[in-house]
């Protein structure tokens, strides 16, 4: 065992005025302070062994940092224990400490002194540390007149000289260039060979699919679940029901143009996105099965009516659109309730936001009812491959 | 605390106790072409204006006056600065509180490390002073490193409380400056302690800091060993503020990171 944490709770007060000096505490003696607190972390317990990659993952403000900090012992618990064993490198900010007065050579002995290298060590790996970052000509430059890359490149070069048990990461690996992050991974992946402990929070999910033999979901401050990568992969994916089928209703109407026209003997009342295990909701993984299930509503009988989507990406590029006429469906007439399928056996599409037109409408293309672009969904990556789509290839020699 | 355990976990962090300081001490120069000649300039320019005036217009007769009068004025400003420095040296550095861990009074201590630097490097214009005026220190030197050691300790203990305090109270350094500037003429410095009628003098020396310096001259000017109870008196006082520090300190450091 590396790290374990028991029963821990996090709260933070507020205070609505915020008194930083003795004087606005001395006139506030006449009137008290209502504070705000707020519960960041409620019953955490976990335990992460030898080895181990464990990734932490949930929506902002869940409170995946302000575990981290407090096993990195910089927040303290309101109550539980946290344990940790053998040595820890937090990697919570890249460069912390460096002084844009001093020379890099300096910056790296202030740096890796803070990183907790003893000054035998930083001697012998300065000259690694600026080749690896590739400032050999600027060593005796000034840090502030280094461009911000090439500090990022120096910070990251000095931090993973240290020789860790434990590591904890926190979303370093959003800055930089892809160059940048291929080359964290690697390191990532030469501490996990050498045995050391990695806890890793990201909103990442594909670096955490990677990376993390275990994970630890938070939601609002709650463990809302622990175990395999994927298993919790999934549920954080598919888990968020409520209020992900709102929120993919909440489109808010486009100014001038109307977003929704028909002369109404068919509504669409409601689009819900189905994930593999038949709940609605509105994140996928690639590659997942999904089922587009849109509800109607018809007055009175209207007979061979023609149901269609059309999906657009982000940025409004028309991608792919079909009915149930070109699919060479017929149907021969709704009356009331009722809804209807589209079934998608394996999302195609790598990653991002996409947008849905659903239209009810006559064979010759008179609208019933045409919602322009008001139902959306997000895919969330799985491998490791570029771009919106996947193609199905693979390289021969 | 200041616990068997706390300064054995200190001195495992010893090495990034001389590294801030020495690089806070290196910045501190850095940036001006004249380097550390201008952080020697301004106790002599100092000590310029306050011998013309209180040799002529107060006429005070001391021995020595000139070296008398930089000695106060180095101790004095000893304690000037690393309380001052100190009162921001943990507000100054968030991200060192925000995003990493180490024992946080490593930061004031670090900082208390290079005031004393840059009054080691006083001392060095003052030797050469007394070279100027041809005065030789006996041997009550000895107790010099003593003093200077009690001084550092006491320094110490009030920054802790200050920088800690100053985190949320952010006008401590405010109160702490006119403090500072009080003492500097309620503290015998420029004038010696004969000035004031022998039944108040007790009153003075009650600040730990007018006999550190009274016991200094004597040591260094005047060839004569400091008093037991004087060195008894200081060293209790440091001890005691050092003790307060650190509770002080103690108490507040766990919301640092929060309260910054």
């Amino acid at each position: 065992m590396v790290v374990e944490v028991e029963h821990l709770w996090k709260t933070f007060q507020i205070p609505h005025e915020r008194r930083t000096t003795l004087f606005e505490n001395l006139v506030g003696l006449m009137r008290p302070n209502h504070y705000e607190t707020f519960t960041v972390l409620k019953d955490v317990s976990f335990r992460v062994e030898k080895g181990e990659c464990m990734g932490i993952i949930g929506d902002n403000g869940s409170g995946k940092s302000t575990l981290l900090k407090i096993i990195a012992n910089i927040l303290r618990p309101t109550r539980g224990k946290v344990k940790v064993k053998g040595k820890m490198t937090p990697f919570l900010e890249l460069g912390v400490g460096f002084q844009p007065d001093l020379t890099v050579k300096e910056n790296i002995g202030v740096y890796a002194t803070v990183m907790g290298l003893s000054r035998r060590d930083i001697k012998d790996r300065a000259d690694d540390v600026i080749e690896f970052a590739g400032l050999r000509r600027f060593e005796d430059t000034k840090l502030k007149n280094l461009s911000s890359g090439m500090q990022v490149r120096l910070a990251f070069s000095t931090a993973i000289q240290t020789d860790p048990d434990l590591l904890l990461v926190d979303e370093v690996l959003a800055v930089g260039d892809m160059e940048f992050q291929q080359k964290c991974f690697d390191v990532f992946n030469r501490y996990r060979k050498e045995g050391v402990t990695i806890l890793f929070v990201s909103h990442d999910l594909s670096a955490v699919r990677r990376f993390c033999d275990r994970t630890l979901l938070l939601g609002d401050g709650e463990q809302r679940a622990f175990g395999g990568t994927e298993e919790i992969l999934d549920k954080y994916v598919y888990g968020k029901k409520e209020e992900a089928v709102e929120s993919s209703q909440e489109r808010e109407p486009a100014a001038e143009k109307p977003n929704r026209w028909g002369d109404k003997k068919v509504t669409i009342t409601n689009v819900e996105f189905l994930d593999k295990f038949g709940a609605a909701g509105n994140r996928f993984t690639s590659f997942d099965p999904m089922k587009v299930r849109i509800h109607y509503h018809a007055p009175s009988i209207v007979p061979d009516p023609v149901f269609g989507i059309t999906l657009y990406s982000e940025h409004e590029l028309y991608l792919y659109g079909t009915n149930t006429e070109l699919k060479g469906i017929n149907i021969e007439k709704v009356e009331g309730e009722g809804h209807i399928d589209l079934e998608i056996e394996r999302l195609p599409m790598l990653s991002g936001r996409f947008f849905l037109t659903v239209a009810a409408h006559t064979h010759e293309g008179k609208p019933y009812d045409w919602l322009d672009k008001q139902y959306s969904f997000e895919v969330l990556p799985k491998g490791k491959d570029g771009g919106l789509f996947d193609v199905p290839c693979r390289w021969v020699t | 605390m200041l616990t068997a355990t706390h300064l054995r976990e200190l001195s495992g962090y010893r090495e990034l106790i001389l590294r801030l300081a020495w690089s806070d001490f290196k910045l501190r120069y850095k940036s001006s072409a004249l380097g550390f000649f201008w952080s020697l300039l301004e106790p002599l320019l100092m000590l310029l204006v306050l011998y013309l005036v209180f040799t002529n217009l107060m006429r005070i007769q001391v021995e020595h006056y000139q070296l008398f009068l930089l000695l106060g004025i180095i101790l004095w400003n000893f304690l000037d600065r690393g309380t001052s420095l100190s009162i921001g040296s943990i507000t100054g550095k968030p991200s060192l509180v925000q995003k990493i861990y180490f024992p946080r009074d490593i930061l004031v201590i670090s900082t208390c490390i290079m005031a004393l630097m840059m009054t080691a490097l006083e001392f060095v214009v003052f030797v050469i002073f007394m070279a100027i005026f041809r005065v030789m220190p006996g041997w009550p030197i000895a107790f010099f490193p003593l003093l200077v050691a009690l001084e550092f300790f006491l320094i110490l203990g009030l920054s802790l409380a200050l920088s800690a305090l100053n985190i949320y109270f952010r006008d401590v350094q405010f109160i702490w400056r006119v403090v500072v500037q009080v003492g500097f003429f309620a503290t015998p410095i420029l004038y010696p302690i004969t000035i004031f009628p022998e039944k108040i003098r007790w009153i003075v020396m009650l600040n730990p800091m007018a006999q550190i310096i009274i016991m200094m001259r004597n040591c260094i000017l005047y060839g004569t060993p400091p008093e037991v109870l004087s060195l008894a008196y200081v060293a209790l006082s440091t001890l005691a503020l050092l003790f307060v520090g650190y509770v002080i300190f103690d108490r507040l450091e766990p919301r640092f990171a929060e309260a910054i």
